[in-house]
């Protein structure tokens, strides 16, 4: 039987932001989603319950509005969810995230492994997982794309530059995982109907010890700006010459 | 008065719109030109509870609403107008027909396969000399003792040669006249139902539909829908039902004109700039995306009045003039803006175009929809 905690962000979905002419980026007319990596951790995890027994339990920190989430997480199968919720959590950085997550899961929450994403659709600064590690005094293992359970022990093979290493980290451990790891699932309708009546245990804020303040501040966004020169070649042998002498031209090929 | 979908509704949408990218889009332009019925995607729709949203648990449906049904019909048809169809169809008309007119044995017997999506249904009730015009139907339905046997010929019937079941509307007492019809459920391989052919269509494609004959067709009383000389009124029942469903068809094509439109006219370079900017062409994606709104607003609204229990019938009607109409009108438009590249096989507006087509002629033409709506306003 394995507990897990399956740790997941409601981000907003990159293809509603808009720019603006002056470079700024258009917020208004946004939607939302569970940010990408987190949706294979929560289908890595309900794979991990299916396969060894136990639990799933879905933990959010976010703002109000990402209720739509936390039913959205529980569509994908865990049990239940914890969510973290006040107006503030809407832009925390990872190290509030993390200490938030870490006071969140030890009251309310058991577990044997606690499964992040490696990094948020949003910002990807792959942070939160390894702090809520350290806050919660546990073994973690990052880039993680597959993982195995044998007796109070995970292995997880990372993949990182090149190689496949294999670590075994005793339980309670943290991964946060790559893509790889698992394809998740698209829910059925009732899988979406269902989620309204999982349990969800909400936290305010007034029930943690302390969120401390930000480490990281947001000074300016702007949208990156790729400036091409649509220059179009056509596949005859002219069009090839030029192709080439345009990449020789600009120190492409030498 | 509140445009909000709810989280469900919203959820739902997406999942569906993925389902879509994912599993119908890759097909769409190959079942398309193979005529072909596509069985595996099918059978992944019944998974995931996607073939009996608005028809309860109970009866082996997902327990949704009508609302959630339009929405999803609306994103298949996004990507493959056949197939949100099919989908249509067996929701919208065979499976509520049941659930409204069936009594709990024909529920269980027929409604629950149906709405699993382990089995297809149809609606037969067109004749070679009977569409708009019901009453000129000419197949009959004699009683004998506890059975009836039935005589005569139906076409253009969607899902005609795969269906397990056919709900079928014929005369069992033609001097009655409008009290004269009357539905039946009639399963597959029953002795004298001879489906026919696949017809070659012009659009719609992958949607199988064929002749269905009956040649001393006997079936029990049982097989009865609804009461004996109401086959008329429970027709009109199933098109209200069928007709938001075509809406919520031609909404999704014309949402796919719209993707396809804007996707290529702000790639298509045409003396110097983006054909996007030339005001000709935006102009003509700015009528596309306000009629797509109107139309959605109509089938939506549509469908949330069959939800709330009031009467739709209207609605469902101008719904369905409204967006099937659009939808023809602007997938010639889509195919315009993309000139000739959208005029090659293989170009999505060019399937969007002749597929948009059927939807201002079956479940009702346009002319139909304007009698229901001119008789509703004229009262």
């Amino acid at each position: 039987m394995l507990d897990i905690v399956v740790c997941f962000k409601w981000v907003v979905d990159e293809a509603f932001i808009r720019r603006t002419s002056s470079g700024d980026l258009d917020f208004s007319s946004v939607d939302y989603k569970i940010s990408e990596y987190d949706r294979n951790a929560i289908e890595a995890a309900v794979r991990l319950r299916e396969e060894y027994g136990g639990s799933v339990t879905a933990v959010i920190v976010g703002a109000p509005e990402a209720a739509k989430g936390v039913k959205d997480a529980l569509s994908r199968g865990p049990d239940r969810a914890v969510f973290a919720e006040d107006p503030l959590f809407r832009d925390l950085d990872p190290s509030q995230t993390a200490s938030v997550l870490g006071q969140v899961i030890s009251s309310k929450t058991p577990f044997h492994l606690i499964i992040c994403g490696e990094g948020s659709g949003d910002v990807y600064s792959q942070q939160t997982g390894p702090r809520l590690a350290e806050f919660l005094g546990i073994p973690c293992a990052a880039y993680v794309q597959r993982l195995t359970v044998k007796e109070e022990k995970v292995m997880a093979d990372r993949k990182v530059e090149g190689f496949i290493e294999v670590d075994i980290l005793p339980l309670p451990a943290l991964v946060t995982v790559l893509p790889d790891i698992a394809t998740p699932r698209i829910p059925g309708v009732k899988d979406t109907l269902m989620a309204s009546k999982k349990a969800v245990i909400k936290v305010g804020k007034n029930e943690l010890t302390a969120v401390p303040p930000p480490l990281l501040k947001t000074q300016s966004l702007k949208a990156a700006r790729v400036e091409r020169e649509c220059e179009k070649f056509t596949a005859e042998a002219e069009g090839i010459k030029r192709f080439v002498a345009a990449l020789q031209k600009r120190g492409v090929l030498k | 008065m509140n445009f909000q979908l709810t989280e469900e509704q919203e959820l739902i949408r997406k999942n569906i719109r993925e389902f879509a990218a994912k599993h119908v889009e890759p097909i769409a332009a190959e079942v398309d030109e193979n005529e072909r019925h596509p069985v595996e995607l099918f059978k992944k729709l019944a998974e995931g509870g996607w073939m009996g949203i608005p028809i309860p648990t109970q009866y082996g449906g997902s327990g949704s609403d009508y609302l959630t049904n339009a929405i999803v019909v609306e994103e298949i048809s996004r990507s493959c107008s056949s197939t949100g169809f099919t989908v249509s169809i067996q929701v919208g008309i065979v499976c509520m027909l049941i659930l409204l007119l069936g009594n709990e044995e024909q529920k269980k017997k027929y409604l629950v396969p149906l709405a699993k999506g382990e089995h297809m249904g149809a609606f037969v009730l067109t004749e070679p000399g009977a569409g708009t015009d019901v009453m000129a139907a000419t197949t009959t339905a004699a009683k004998d003792g506890d059975f009836y046997v039935l005589n005569g010929t139906k076409t253009f019937i969607s899902n005609g040669p795969l269906a397990d079941t056919y709900i079928v509307f014929c005369w069992t007492d033609k001097a009655a006249g409008r009290k004269g019809m009357s539905s039946f459920i009639i399963p597959k391989g029953t002795p004298g139902l001879i489906p026919g052919e696949h017809f070659h269509k012009m659009g719609l494609r992958s949607s199988q539909t064929s002749e269905v004959v009956f040649k001393d067709c006997r079936v029990h009383k049982d097989n009865l829908l609804g009461k004996e000389g109401l086959g008329l009124t429970n027709a009109m029942t199933g098109f209200d039902h069928g007709r938001v469903g075509i809406a919520a068809q031609s909404v999704g094509i014309l949402q796919a004109a719209l993707d396809e439109s804007i996707r290529y006219s702000k790639e298509r370079v045409q003396m110097g700039s983006p054909i996007a900017r030339h005001q000709a062409i935006a102009w003509m994606i700015a009528d596309m995306a306000t009629d797509l709104e109107a139309a959605r607003f109509l089938t939506y609204h549509a469908a949330w009045l069959k939800d709330q229990g009031k009467p739709f019938s209207k609605e469902a009607s101008m719904a369905k003039l409204f967006a099937s109409e659009k939808a023809m009108h602007h997938t010639t438009k889509a195919v315009h803006i993309h000139g000739g590249y959208g005029y090659i096989k293989g170009a999505k507006v060019e399937r969007l175009m002749r597929d948009a087509k059927i939807t201002e002629i079956y479940e009702g033409t346009s002319e139909a929809q304007r009698m229901v709506i001119s008789g509703n306003v004229l009262r």
